[in-house]
């Protein structure tokens, strides 16, 4: 065996003498193998290399690719600015056609020009401003011009309110009349006071000024609250007030009306007739708007939830009274069947509630109202038919049927809770004004609401670095900008009707980016299942990888190093 | 006890006869048929029915419809609509044939099926789901997980009940939930579609302690177009729940529910059979005189009638009571009784406003209401053993001595269990005992196959078969379990999973309402893992990989030498170097002590 090895030390011998003496120091038995050849450390080094490049070039790329998280590209920075308000200053011109046809051509300019200097001087709120302009002879044909902005699908700015200045005898001093079916303004002057193309100031151009401010007022304190973010205004409480009451804006409502009594009668009313008659008029002219579904139900033996303190028998009043802050339990909303209807859209509940026999009448016992509103959910309305006294033993009954008459009173006010709940203006006293007026307020709202969306979104991405952001999100966003931007464009221009369709756009499409569902479901593994997923594997086979990289590392600084010192 | 078959006023010809006469034109009515069974069971039938204009329901003015549920329906073009609750199982042993010729009943947990308008079948489907889901909310129940694994689309098995008039355009529906315990949060959204609510009328008798704890119960939903020959078509509304009541049980109070031994000298034991001691009974099944009252059975009493429920005294009465003439029944004052021509029927008209009460003391009576003999008995089980295969088995028994009896069976079976049709067989036995095997197709004579794709659908397969007179046929199929993904166990995977019962249509005349039986639901066990496999496997799979990248990369990495030059370059490594350090230090230690001696 010895002499084997020392045959194969002799061998080599030649080639390397430098390790035969080495090995001849050290121990004499054990023999030192012979040092590698270059092409072996070659080969090695090659090797390692290549594990390393694929490693590299392939392993992690697909590790990266196959766990990293789609996140559609946003522009964070333009939808920042926008819930910020800094790429749109919401405008409202309106635009106020004035028909004088008694007057001459320059006196009728006049009267413009001096009433529009009148108007400025007394608006303080820059952003809802009115203006006013002639009209041609030919648009006087079509008195009030259309009922609502809305259907002006032109280029041009909508017509808000045709004033007709008109010269009535033996009147001391201008007055005004609103038309309540149409947009238009009366004004009737004593002949005496045409204006005079030389005076500055005419008092007929003052009290039209003063008309129309008093007709916008409303409007524009609830469009400067709107704008302002809830904080200013002269009024802001009750605009707040009533902002809250009424509805989030949808394009269809679902209405539903319910007749309720705790007893067994009545058990049928003519409502088919009743909605035909008190409420489908009104319902047709919120058609630009939004649209409308109405369902019905009669529902017996609903009584009131056993939480709810009792209606208490008033001695002076002779009825039975509600307390006013009881009101809120009145609803039995475990048992009577007041779902929310199925299909896109927010449910308007209106509830006629029949007393029982025993318990009628019923009011409020503050101001003996028979009615309320529940805010953002829909109203009351208390009905206390006259009794019947039907069979021998001279019980006291409910009709069994409710007429269409009987239902009246109940259905106005539906209709004046539903203009509420939709957050119509209560002034002008003009139903197409105050839709117009609608309009302005909602196209507000909608603007503000989805650039606040679009800025919630871009903080909420920013936060959360680990939610996907899918490429219908991108989409979505890209599409919400767009049509803000057309909303804004709109506005400045006074096409409200179109700006309200574009601002519905931007909502819905904001609300749906903002609301995906797959950025709902966060991709969550906590870092232990990691760790025990990855170790197992990477383990066993990383060490080896590290080590042969280590060593190699380790060789080529010492021949760089050896390569130096043999150079110096 | 037997079914006493040649006597038979069919109960359900009771049934029907109240399905002809309120069918027309009441808006709302209302009935209850109270039965007692043998071994002290009582059948408490309770029905609603409420019609609406069809131009009213368009438009979404409901009255005596619930407005809840036909929203649910017009949004999904639903045109009919059958919907079952069931738990427990009918014993048509000794109860004989079911109430509603089992067409109000459906098989155990939750059954489902709709005619829906649609354009093509994708579009019935995506209705289907929104169905599923809406009534899912409405009735408190599972029902969203209906989805396209547990739908089929029977052929043969059902017919519309109601008249549609265009029939091309629906697609029958069908879902079933056979895992689904029916409870009382069940019954009190049935209750509240009620135009009543359990305030008034029968359904004031309406527990849910009660007709849950009961031995079988069903409540049943339908919905379908009526539209008599003249006049305007209606929208009717049909809610049925049938309980068989265990007397004895119901009748324990809900203060001391737990039942108690009967004391030996109470025990009522059977003379003709000899004892050997004092403590040994065989215990006498009572004659049908078991005392009762609705009080003590339903644990109220009823309260008032519905005032909706038109009734005119004379034709109509709310409540039925089945039982024999001679049996004496005490009832509340201002209640009139009439009785029925048959001699088992007496009915009551109510008063409004009083409360309602029926009491039946004990008595021996010879006479017993005669019960309807099943047309076909059925029952189906799971065979075999081992994980991987195993067996259907149905045996369909025809009690008839004269006429053969024609049904299709329609089974819908879950896509894991893949059944091998090839393997259909059959045999036959005849009143004798004597049994053949015959094949199949011998008896079947129509057969509808729809096979399942994984994770898509299952498995729809009508037979249309004949059984013989007096002869029982016994269907085998063999099937193969599929292994699930580790996902699609449920928490309980190794209680098994359901199987939904087989639903036999017999076909009779060809104008009369068919007859249905379910079969129970089974359990099929499947292979179930251990559930810490993935780690497991992981960790394995790891370990080879780790162990071949490892031997592969020493060998092209590492240099080979002999074990000589090993050894030497063995010294020069770190561990040779800790090596030799820990043998001079042991050599140190060893000369130390050889020191000290």
């Amino acid at each position: 065996m010895m002499d084997k090895i020392e045959d194969h030390e002799s061998r080599h011998s030649s080639t390397s003498l430098k390790s035969v003496d080495n090995a001849d120091n050290q121990t004499s038995a054990q023999r030192v193998p012979p040092p590698e050849t270059p092409e072996a450390i070659q080969t090695r080094f090659r090797v390692i290399a290549a594990f390393w490049a694929v490693i590299i070039f392939l392993g992690f790329p697909i590790w990266w690719k196959t766990t990293s998280i789609y996140r559609a590209h946003l522009p964070i920075q333009e939808m920042t600015e926008w819930s910020e308000g800094k790429i749109c200053r919401p405008v409202f011109p309106l635009e106020i056609q004035i028909a004088a046809p008694a007057l001459q051509l320059t006196e009728s300019q006049h009267l413009v020009r001096t009433t529009q200097h009148a108007l400025d001087d007394l608006n303080e709120f820059a952003a809802h401003h009115l203006r006013l302009k002639l009209a041609n002879a030919t648009d006087l044909s079509d008195s009030g011009g259309p009922v609502l902005g809305g259907q002006n699908t032109g280029d041009g700015p909508d017509t808000a309110l045709t004033v007709r200045v008109l010269s009535e005898d033996g009147l001391s001093s201008p007055r005004s009349e609103l038309h309540a079916e149409t947009t238009q303004l009366d004004i009737f002057y004593p002949p005496s006071q045409v204006p005079v193309p030389s005076s500055s100031n005419p008092a007929l151009s003052v009290f039209i000024a003063e008309e129309l401010q008093r007709l916008y007022s409303e409007e524009k304190a609830t469009i400067a609250y709107i704008l302002s973010g809830g904080t200013s205004g002269p009024d802001a409480e009750s605009i707040s007030r009533r902002l809250r009451r009424s509805m989030k804006y949808a394009d269809t409502y679902h209405l539903s009306f319910s007749l309720f009594t705790p007893g067994a009668a009545p058990t049928s009313w003519d409502i088919e007739a009743a909605v035909q008659e008190y409420l489908a008029p009104l319902l047709f002219a919120f058609t630009p708007i939004s649209n409308f579904t109405i369902d019905t139900q009669v529902q017996m033996y609903a009584t009131f939830s056993p939480m709810a303190p009792p209606p208490v028998f008033d001695e002076v009043e002779s009825a039975w009274t509600l307390k006013k802050e009881d009101l809120s339990a009145f609803i039995n909303a475990a048992e009577w069947p007041l779902n929310p209807s199925i299909g896109n859209g927010p449910t308007l509940n209106f509830v006629l509630y029949v007393p029982d026999p025993s318990q009628s009448p019923m009011v409020v016992k503050e101001n003996r109202a028979s009615s309320w509103i529940i805010p953002q959910w829909g109203g009351v309305f208390l009905l206390n038919p006259p009794l019947e006294t039907t069979d021998s033993s001279g019980s006291r009954t409910n009709p069994a049927h409710l007429s269409q008459d009987s239902l009246r009173p109940a259905f106005m006010t539906f209709s004046h809770q539903l203009l509420t709940l939709l957050g119509t203006p209560a002034t002008p006293s003009s139903l197409p004004l105050r839709l117009q007026s609608l309009i302005r307020v909602r196209a507000a709202a909608l603007l503000l609401s989805a650039s606040s969306t679009m800025g919630s979104l871009a903080r909420l991405t920013e936060s959360l670095p680990s939610i996907p952001i899918p490429a219908t999100v991108a989409a979505s966003v890209a599409k919400t900008l767009s049509q803000l931007s057309a909303t804004c464009s709109h506005l400045r221009e006074g096409r409200f009707g179109a700006a309200l369709a574009s601002a519905r756009i931007a909502e819905s499409e904001a609300e749906r980016s903002f609301f995906e569902k797959s950025m709902v479901g966060q991709v969550y593994f906590p870092d232990e299942h990691k760790v025990a997923v990855y170790l197992p594997l990477l383990g066993p086979v990383g060490v080896p990888l590290i080590v042969g990289l280590m060593k190699e590392v380790k060789r080529l600084v010492a021949a760089w190093k050896a390569r130096r010192l043999s150079k110096a | 006890m037997r079914v006493s078959s040649y006597l038979s006023l069919p109960l359900a010809l009771a049934s029907a006869l109240w399905t002809y006469a309120t069918s027309a034109s009441p808006d709302y009515s209302e009935h209850l048929l109270l039965q007692p069974l043998p071994q002290s069971s009582l059948l408490a039938s309770f029905n609603f029915r409420g019609n609406t204009s069809q131009q009213s329901y368009d438009n979404q003015h409901f009255q005596y419809f619930p407005r809840a549920l036909g929203q649910i329906l017009q949004h999904a073009s639903t045109k009919e609509l059958h919907l079952r609750f069931t738990t427990g199982r009918w014993d048509a042993e000794n109860w004989g044939s079911r109430p509603w010729n089992g067409n109000k009943e459906g098989g155990t947990g939750v059954e489902l099926w709709a005619w829906i308008e649609a354009a093509d079948d994708e579009e019935a489907f995506a209705k289907w789901i929104t169905l599923t889901q809406s009534l899912s909310g409405l009735f408190c129940a599972s029902l969203n997980f209906i989805d396209s694994t547990r739908t089929t689309r029977p052929v043969v098995s059902f017919e519309p009940t109601g008249d549609h008039p265009h029939l091309e355009t629906l697609h029958l529906l069908h879902g079933t939930l056979p895992g689904e315990v029916v409870c009382t949060e069940n019954l009190t959204p049935f209750l509240k579609l009620l135009p009543c609510k359990g305030k008034a009328g029968i359904s004031t008798l309406f527990d849910g302690h009660k007709l849950f704890d009961a031995a079988w119960q069903s409540m049943s939903v339908d919905m379908r177009p009526v539209c008599p020959a003249d006049g305007d078509c209606v929208v009717q509304i049909e809610q049925t729940v049938d309980m068989v009541l265990d007397i004895e049980r119901s009748k324990r109070s809900r203060s001391n529910p737990i039942p108690r031994a009967v004391p030996n000298d109470q025990l009522a034991c059977d003379p003709s059979k000899s004892y050997n001691s004092d403590d040994t009974c065989y215990p006498l099944e009572k004659a049908s005189g078991r005392a009762w009252s609705l009080q003590e059975v339903f644990g109220r009493t009823l309260n008032g009638v519905c005032p909706l429920a038109v009734s005119d005294g004379e034709s109509e009465q709310p409540i039925c009571l089945r039982v024999p003439d001679e049996r004496q029944v005490s009832y509340s004052e201002g209640v009139v009784e009439h009785r029925k021509a048959d001699g088992y029927t007496r009915c009551y008209a109510l008063s409004p406003s009083q409360p309602f009460d029926l009491s039946v003391p004990e008595q021996d009576i010879q006479q017993e209401v005669p019960l309807e003999e099943p047309v076909l008995h059925a029952e189906r089980t799971i065979v075999g053993h081992g994980q991987e295969r195993g067996g259907m088995r149905m045996i369909l028994a025809n009690p008839s001595k004269t006429a053969h009896v024609d049904f299709i069976i329609f089974e819908s079976l879950p896509w894991y269990l893949r059944p091998y049709t090839h393997t259909l067989q059959a045999t036959i036995t005849d009143a004798n005992g004597r049994s053949r095997e015959i094949p199949a197709s011998d008896l079947v004579t129509r057969t509808f196959y729809r096979p399942a794709i994984d994770r898509e659908r299952g498995t729809q397969l009508e037979l249309s078969l004949s059984v013989p007179a007096a002869s029982t046929v016994t269907l085998t199929y063999d099937f193969e379990k599929a292994i699930l993904r580790y996902t699609e166990y449920p928490p309980d995977a190794n209680r098994g999973f359901n199987v939904a019962p087989a639903v036999i249509r017999i076909l009779g005349a060809p104008n009369a309402a068919p007859i249905y039986i379910r079969s129970t639901s089974l359990l099929l066990p499947l292979p179930t893992p251990d559930f810490s496999m993935p780690y497991n496997v992981i960790i394995l799979t790891s370990t080879v990989i780790a162990l071949a990248f490892g031997t592969v990369f020493n060998i092209l990495v590492r240099r080979v030498v002999s074990v000589d030059e090993a050894r030497a370059l063995g010294a020069r490594t770190l561990k040779g170097r800790i090596l030799s350090k820990v043998i001079a230090i042991r050599d140190r230690l060893q000369k130390k002590q050889t020191k000290v001696e």
